[in-house]
């Protein structure tokens, strides 16, 4: 089981990486990738690929949320922290896909959003791997 | 087991996230077929009946690698909640999943017929994918229902 979290804690450390190398580290790189730049003359991304992205992060954000949270849910005592959590990563992990393809699509307002939910869901999904990994530690 | 009425907020999540992987899913093949172009959508679908984009074997191999490890942890892993459930009857689960299974099975390898030209229609395509996400829509009512 702890291998199971160790690997889940490694995908979500690459998956930064592969976000920031997709779609760019800071707000201005990722806004010329989605919306290009007509004093450089780049194309933005094309919709083929950032739905595929997308249509990826949706998979694999559930499978890693569905193992953590499974094992998190066997292991918590705090009721009332774990059922917020649990709605507030599970949420945030939808949101996050889905804030990105409205922010291609319409506006950076979008942009923000996504930040902010991709954000936050991999601070509560590693939130949830230091606490089943203290559960591991205590007797 | 402590806390197991907690076991239904993942898996009424999980319905929300297999609509938004079915929907992206679908908008993806339209657009490799020509969703973007300016025809409208009831043009795209006939065009894609009357004369589907042809595909290589790399292509088709690509997309099937995946979607076949995918749509299979994907099916298993919703059905299997129905192992669980007091309301519908497990025989009904098990027929529905084993349709679910064909149909899925059906819809990846409907590119094959039309890429060896055993079929020259795309309807065999759309009519998978319809198929396809009818049942899983049902498994998922199903699944939300015994919640």
């Amino acid at each position: 089981m702890a291998s199971v979290v160790f690997a889940m804690l490694l995908y979500l450390i690459l998956d930064v990486f592969v976000h920031g190398y997709v779609l760019g580290w800071d707000v201005a790189s990722i806004h010329t990738t989605l919306y290009g730049n007509v004093e450089t003359f780049e194309e933005p991304i094309l919709i083929d690929s950032l739905l595929l992205q997308v249509h990826i992060d949706l998979f694999m954000g559930i499978f890693s949320l569905l193992i953590l949270t499974a094992i998190w849910i066997r292991f918590c005592v705090e009721k009332q922290v774990l059922t917020w959590v649990l709605h507030a990563v599970l949420l945030s992990a939808l949101l996050a896909p889905i804030c990105l393809i409205l922010a291609y699509l319409s506006s950076a307002f979008f942009l923000y959003a996504w930040l902010a939910t991709y954000c936050l869901w991999h601070a509560l999904a590693l939130f949830i791997i230091v606490m089943i990994f203290r559960k591991f530690r205590s007797p | 087991m402590k806390n197991l009425a907690l076991y239904r907020i993942p898996i009424a999540y999980l319905l929300f996230y297999v609509i938004a992987i079915l929907v992206t899913g679908i908008w993806l093949f339209l657009l490799s077929q020509g969703l973007d172009s300016s025809e409208g959508f009831n043009a795209l679908l006939l065009e894609i009946i009357a004369k589907p984009e042809m595909k290589s074997l790399h292509n088709f191999v690509e997309v099937a690698a995946p979607h076949m490890f995918a749509m299979g942890a994907m099916v298993f892993v919703v059905a299997h909640f129905m192992l669980f459930n007091t309301k519908v009857s497990q025989k009904r689960s098990l027929m529905l999943s084993s349709l679910l299974y064909i149909a899925m099975f059906g819809n990846i390898f409907a590119y094959l017929a039309i890429m060896f030209g055993f079929v020259l229609s795309g309807w065999i395509k759309i009519l998978s994918i319809l198929l396809f996400v009818g049942l899983f829509l049902i498994l998922l009512g199903m699944v939300a229902f015994s919640l």
